[in-house]
Formats: C-alpha cells, sequence, structure tokens
C-alpha cells in the first residue's frame, strides 16, 4: 500500500510542478500577453480595461493564487480570443480526444504484443522480419508523413474515409451521427495503431526471446505444459512488469503524437486546441490545454502504476522500488 | 579492427550520410537548382507525363546593335545555364534539353552553332545571338505564355503552322502576357477566349523571329518542372529539398550535442556528488520525462519567437535526461570500481578522475547516444514545422510538408510534395539509428550479434 502512497505522491508532485512551469512559462514570455488581442491603436485605458478584465494588473502573488484556484476547480480563467470561459470550449474537445487516444493505446498494444510474442515463437519468420520492419518505421517515419500519406490513398485516390473533421457538417443525430462520428475517428485511430504497435512489437519480442531462454520456460517445458501455458503463464507473465513500465514511458509520446493526429485529420481535440491557442497567442487556452494533456499523461500514468503493484508481487510487498 | 572500420565506413548509411552532409554544405546552387519561384504552382516532376508543356524560356537577341556590344548585354535574369530542367535559350543549338529547340535560322552573319557544349554557349550568347527559334511543340497547350524584353525598332513574329502573329512591335520595353485583354484585342483575339492556346493550338513546328534589334524574352509555363515538381508557390521541390537537408542535419545534431552536455554533466554530477544533489537531479529527470514534450516545446516555440537557435535551445533542454540518466548509472558504477580507488587513494583530485578517467570512459557510449539522439531531435524539429512553428524563412522538410497540408497538396493530388520531404526525413533517421547501433556495438561488443538480432 505504500507503494502506491508514494506513486500518488509522485503524480501530485508531478502536477504541481506543470502547474507552476505553466504559470510562470507565460509570465516570462517576452513581451505583453495582451499583445494577441491589443491592437496597437487602443487607447492606455482600453488597455488598462482589458488588463483588469484577465487580473494582470495585480501583483503576481495574487495573480498566482487566483490562477492555481481556476485550475483547480477547472474553469481555467477566459479565453483571449472569445472572452468565454476556457473550459467551456475545451469541454467538448478533450472527450475527443480521449476517444482516439485510448482505443488508439488499447489497439496497438494488444496487436503489438502478440506479434512480439509471435515473432519471439517463430525467429527467422517472415511475422519476425515484419516485427523489425514495423520496428524501424515506428522510430524513424515521422507520424505525420504516415497520416498524411494514408489521408491521401484512403481519403482522396480512394475515398472510403472522410478528408476532415471530428463529424459531418452539420452532425447527423442519433445513431447515424455515432456512425458518423467514428467513421472520421476510423482513420486517425488506425494510422495510430500503424504508427505505433511495431515500437510495441519490437520490445516485447526482445524481451520474449531472453525470456524464452531462462531455465524456468525449459523447466515448465520439462514438465510437459502446454505450449500456450509456457508461453503466456510463464514467459509472458515474467515480462508483464517490464511491458508495463514501456507502457508508462510511452504515454507522453501518445499525447504528444495527439497533437498531430489531430492537427492532420483536422479533429476537434484538446491538442489542435493548443495548437490553435499557441497560434493566435491566447495564453489562458493554451495554459489550460497543456494542463489538460498533463494531466491526462499523469493519470495514465497513475493508472498504470496501479497494474504494475497488481502485476508484480515484488512492488506488492515493497521490496523492490 | 581495421578490416572491421572499412565495414562500417563502406556501409550504406555512411556513404548516405556523408552524400547528405555534401549536399547540406554545397547547397542547391552547386546541383544548378535556384531559389523563389520557377514554373506555375502544382507543376509535376518533368518525367511523369510527356504530354504535358514543360515550362521553358527563349531569349532571342535580335542583330546588329548587340553583335557590336560586348557579352553583358544579356539581361541578368535571363537563364543562362541549360543544366536547370526543361528550360531552352534561343541560341542553345540543340542541347537536348527538353525543350527540343532547334536554331533553325540565324541572321545571315551569325553561324548556327549545333554541336557547341554550355560554355561556349555562354560565351557565345552577347557574341553572336540568333534572331530566331525554332520549336518543335509536343505538347498539349501551355497554361500561360509571357513576353518580356526590349525593341529597338523591331517586330516579334510568332510562326505557328498555320497561321501568323505579330507580337509585338516598335520601339521600348514591352511586357505582355498571353492573358492580358488589351494584348488579346491587339492580336484580334476574343477577350474571353484562352490565348495560350490560340498560340500553341496543336503539335508541329513553331517558330519565334525577332525581325530588327531587340531582346526579347518568351516563356511557356506548362505543367512540368525540374527533378520534383514545384510547390504551391512554384518554386522548386528539389530545391526546397536540398535545402532542407542543412536544416534537418544542424537542428538534429547541434540539438543533440547541446543536449549531451547537459546530460554529461547532470550525469556525472549527479553519479558523483550522490546525496541530495543526486535525487533531486533524478527526480527532475522524472518530471521531465513524464510530461508531455511536445505541448512545451509548441508553447516555448509559439510565444518565444521561431528562430532556428531558438529552436536548437529549446529541443535541448528537453532531450538530455536520457544521457543524464546514462551517464549517471555509468559514473554509479566506476565510481566505486577499485582502480577509481586507487586514483583517489594515489591522491588524485575529483575533477581529474571525472575528467580523465571517467568521461574518456563513458565516450564510446557518448557518441553512439549522440547518434541515437539525433533522429529523436530531428523529428521533433520536423513536428514543430510540420505544426507550423518553425521559422517560416527556412524551408525545412517538416515545414515543406506543413505547406503541403495547409495548402491541400494531396487534394490536388501533389504528392511530390510530401513523399520527397516525409522520406527525407524517414531516411536521415535511420541513417542516423544505424550508425549509432554500430557506435555502440564498438562501445561494446557484447551487443554484436544479441538480442538485436
Amino acid at each position: 500500500m505504500s507503494a502506491l502512497l508514494k506513486r500518488f505522491g509522485g503524480a501530485v508532485v508531478v502536477l504541481i510542478i506543470v502547474l507552476v512551469l505553466n504559470f510562470f512559462l507565460f509570465r516570462i514570455m517576452p513581451g505583453d500577453p495582451l499583445t494577441g488581442i491589443v491592437d496597437p491603436r487602443f487607447s492606455p485605458e482600453a488597455k488598462q480595461e482589458l488588463a483588469a478584465q484577465w487580473g494582470l494588473d495585480r501583483p503576481v502573488a495574487e495573480q498566482f493564487v487566483v490562477y492555481i484556484r481556476e485550475m483547480l476547480s477547472f474553469r481555467f480563467g477566459l479565453s483571449m480570443m472569445t472572452g468565454t470561459p476556457v473550459w467551456d470550449e475545451l469541454r467538448n474537445r478533450v472527450p475527443n480526444t480521449v476517444a482516439l487516444l485510448l482505443p488508439a493505446l488499447l489497439l496497438s498494444a494488444a496487436l503489438g504484443i502478440a506479434l512480439g510474442v509471435k515473432a519471439a515463437l517463430r525467429r527467422g519468420s517472415k511475422v519476425e522480419r515484419l516485427v523489425l520492419w514495423s520496428g524501424a518505421v515506428s522510430f524513424s517515419f515521422p507520424s505525420f508523413f504516415v497520416q498524411l500519406l494514408l489521408l491521401m490513398c484512403f481519403a482522396w485516390l480512394w475515398p472510403i474515409f472522410p478528408l476532415s473533421g471530428s463529424t459531418s457538417i452539420p452532425p447527423l443525430a442519433g445513431l447515424a451521427g455515432v456512425a458518423d462520428y467514428l467513421r472520421h475517428l476510423a482513420l486517425p485511430l488506425l494510422s495510430l495503431v500503424i504508427l505505433s504497435f511495431g515500437g510495441w512489437a519490437l520490445y516485447v519480442r526482445n524481451m520474449m526471446v531472453k525470456a524464452l531462454g531462462e531455465d524456468y520456460v525449459l523447466m515448465a517445458v520439462a514438465r510437459g505444459l502446454p505450449r500456450r501455458r509456457v508461453v503466456w503463464n510463464h514467459a509472458f507473465r515474467s515480462i508483464l512488469p517490464p511491458v508495463l513500465t514501456i507502457l508508462l514511458l510511452s504515454l507522453p509520446g501518445v499525447v504528444s503524437g495527439a497533437v498531430i493526429t489531430e492537427t492532420v485529420f483536422s479533429l476537434n481535440g484538446a491538442g489542435r486546441f493548443l495548437l490553435e491557442a499557441t497560434n493566435s497567442h491566447d495564453y489562458p487556452s493554451a495554459g489550460a490545454a497543456f494542463f489538460l494533456l498533463a494531466l491526462l499523461t499523469v493519470g495514465c500514468n497513475l493508472l498504470a502504476d496501479l497494474l504494475y503493484v497488481l502485476v508484480d508481487p515484488r512492488v506488492r510487498r515493497g521490496g523492490v522500488e | 579492427m581495421v578490416f572491421d572500420m572499412r565495414r562500417d565506413l563502406c556501409s550504406f548509411s555512411f556513404v548516405c550520410f556523408v552524400l547528405l552532409a555534401a549536399a547540406a554544405l554545397a547547397g542547391p546552387g552547386v546541383l544548378g537548382l535556384r531559389d523563389g519561384p520557377q514554373a506555375p504552382p502544382y507543376s509535376k516532376p518533368d518525367w511523369l507525363d510527356s504530354s504535358i508543356a514543360p515550362t521553358m524560356v527563349f531569349h532571342v537577341t535580335g542583330s546588329e546593335t548587340l553583335i557590336e556590344s560586348s557579352g553583358g548585354q544579356a539581361p541578368p535574369e535571363t537563364p543562362l545555364r541549360d543544366s536547370q530542367g526543361p528550360m531552352a535559350i534561343g541560341s542553345s543549338g540543340g542541347q537536348g534539353s527538353l525543350g527540343r529547340v532547334r536554331s533553325l535560322a540565324g541572321p545571315p552573319e551569325t553561324p548556327l552553332r549545333d554541336s557547341q557544349g554550355p560554355t561556349a554557349l555562354e560565351r557565345g550568347l552577347g557574341q553572336s545571338p540568333n534572331a530566331s527559334i525554332a520549336l518543335d511543340w509536343k505538347y498539349a497547350p501551355p497554361l500561360r505564355v509571357s513576353l518580356t524584353g526590349r525593341l529597338d525598332g523591331a517586330q516579334v513574329r510568332w510562326t505557328m503552322p498555320e497561321g501568323e502573329f505579330t507580337l509585338a512591335a516598335g520601339r521600348g520595353d514591352i511586357d505582355l502576357d498571353a492573358r492580358d485583354i488589351p494584348f488579346k484585342k491587339a492580336l484580334g483575339i476574343e477577350p474571353f477566349v484562352n490565348m495560350a492556346a490560340v498560340l500553341f493550338p496543336a503539335r508541329g513546328a513553331y517558330r519565334l523571329s525577332l525581325d530588327g534589334s531587340g531582346d526579347v524574352v518568351m516563356r511557356v509555363e506548362g505543367g512540368r518542372w525540374g527533378l520534383l515538381g514545384t510547390d504551391q508557390r512554384g518554386r522548386d521541390v528539389a530545391t526546397l529539398f536540398v535545402r532542407g537537408v542543412r536544416i534537418s542535419l544542424i537542428v538534429g545534431i547541434a540539438a543533440t550535442l547541446i543536449a549531451t552536455f547537459f546530460g554529461l554533466a547532470f550525469g556525472l554530477l549527479s553519479g558523483y556528488a550522490g546525496g541530495a544533489t543526486d535525487t533531486l537531479i533524478m527526480r527532475a529527470v522524472d518530471v521531465l520525462l513524464s510530461i508531455p514534450t511536445l505541448p512545451i516545446l509548441m508553447i516555448f516555440a509559439g510565444m518565444w519567437g521561431r528562430s532556428l537557435w531558438n529552436l536548437v535551445l529549446i529541443l535541448s533542454i528537453f532531450s538530455w535526461m536520457g544521457t543524464a540518466r546514462m551517464v549517471r548509472s555509468m559514473t554509479l558504477s566506476l565510481r566505486d570500481a577499485p582502480w577509481v580507488e586507487g586514483l583517489r587513494a594515489l591522491g588524485a583530485r575529483r575533477n581529474y578522475i571525472l575528467f580523465r578517467h571517467l568521461v574518456p570512459e563513458a565516450m564510446p557510449l557518448l557518441l553512439a547516444n549522440i547518434a541515437l539522439g539525433v533522429p529523436g531531435a530531428i523529428l521533433a524539429e520536423a513536428g514543430l514545422a510540420f505544426l507550423g512553428l518553425s521559422d517560416p524563412r527556412l524551408p525545412s522538410w517538416g515545414r515543406m510538408l506543413h505547406e503541403a497540408h495547409v495548402f491541400g497538396a494531396f487534394t490536388s493530388g501533389a504528392w511530390w510534395m510530401i513523399l520527397p520531404p516525409g522520406l527525407g526525413i524517414s531516411l536521415i533517421c535511420l541513417i542516423f539509428m544505424d550508425i549509432g547501433r554500430r557506435l555502440e556495438e564498438r562501445a561494446d561488443p557484447r551487443l554484436k550479434g544479441g538480442s538485436a538480432r
């Protein structure tokens, strides 16, 4: 239990650092934070009024307190572009990001593990070659390039998927709407799976090859256990903790990938919101989107930690870190 | 060992690296590629579809005045070389360019120069210009035709298989475009008729001739250009591609070097000092590793400015963690090794042990680490550029893909704007990974034939 508490404490520390960083990132920026919305022709009074509206005329300490309150209450202050609360904008977007990332992560992990184990069992087969190649692709091909190619092939040359957007315009209602949403999600999801399963498969294969050479696997074979059980219950079970570690380490990258994927496919998610906010110098919105993405990462990290405890008996007993 | 070295130096990836580095150092000028708009937007690569008209430039210089003047008479913007895609110059005399231009007739005093190379051509341009160019047109009508130059009491005639136009006559500067309505009216063509199609009605033999003295350039812009076509602004994609190599290499290598420096410093400090310093640095590493970096990079790049060196600095700030971890674990294991203990017993100071013994010990792995870190930096830079957060004046590969995406290259079917930069990034990453793997094997021979294969 203490191990869990420690992890939880770690996550809280990361979040606090993100919050503080987020606050100061925008305060140490060169120039006036209002540059994005203030026209040089504005009168000084108008400028002052605008500064007052975003609380920029108060002392930094007070600004910080207000900022923390806004962040923790999930209101995130007012957007500089629209003047409405940022959360109202983001609320509709976060589910889209989650709906993209979670299935992508699960699918690519599942596919990667299955292929990796298979490749480890059949060294020198076509499956192994596929794994090695897809691994190289996932480490060296830029995601947006592959996605642009997919978009070109399956949305333009052979238009079976829509070219952009999260839904059709105007949005359809009811069941047709759900189907439409899924149709728009399919290609981004597919592209993410294609891009990331290779890395998984490569890792799993390398670890499985090692695990299959261990004495306890030989022992299990010698005991006459079914092959299935040897592979999954003995060999794979022993590499489960490192697989979870990789899951943990890959999360920030997956969230980063969301920004690019949403941009390529014009999905209405938190990542593209961040890009738009950055481009229009909308500090509160950019800060909020960044905080939410970090929260998503940290939350998933914590979840992976929980699984870790379930999976690794050594951690459960608090013996090893 | 020597044999081994030769194997590495002859490897595909190393050769590619040398070629790319040479391209980056030389720049596109050496290859005869030029910046700026060259041909109509979204021109296809030259080799793709030979029924489309290429973009060509014909230069006719007329008669007496020029022969007497010096070689500097050719206007500076006039293309002189024959090596730049489908472009032909009046006096080039059948240099085998795509335009298939032949000099048929010159003024009586001008000898035909059919068999001379480009150098002779450059020399010959000022001395003995042709007043007439014949071409064998085998394509669909071009997109655009324009005529610029100066006339000193002359007329420009355009002879078609059937019929003839006098395009311009008189004295003074001319700047005509086939889309100008007054120009069309002057030739007796209806204002809404596509004049390019009127000037090039069919396949066959055409001739542009200048009667009198003057200096005229005719641009015939078709839908084909160069090795890799053009982008949405008509810039040569091959030029941009070669320019992009430089950006990718600079950013990748510089950012990784700086990051490695940070990583080395923090790793040594953390591993050798231990205690609270160690805990602090390692916690910082943990935190940085669990924050999604691209959003942070976006915020930095978007709000701090997008210059190249800003980008390099930002990238290196967020990529030293892996190196720090590696150096730390290495330092930890070496700190208590018997020979280091011996050094300490002999009275060696800390800095001496660190910089004369531990750093050289870590060097081979660090080198491998640098090579393996470059792809990450290149991909991060490309990602930021793709999101539009790079210097718009620097044509990097990420920026090319950004423009391809923003301007909808794939809905124009312009795959030549997507494939070259994308494959370029991938290739350069693969190259560095292979070099890194080889260096790693060198540093730690146990890896050879180990789990990787």
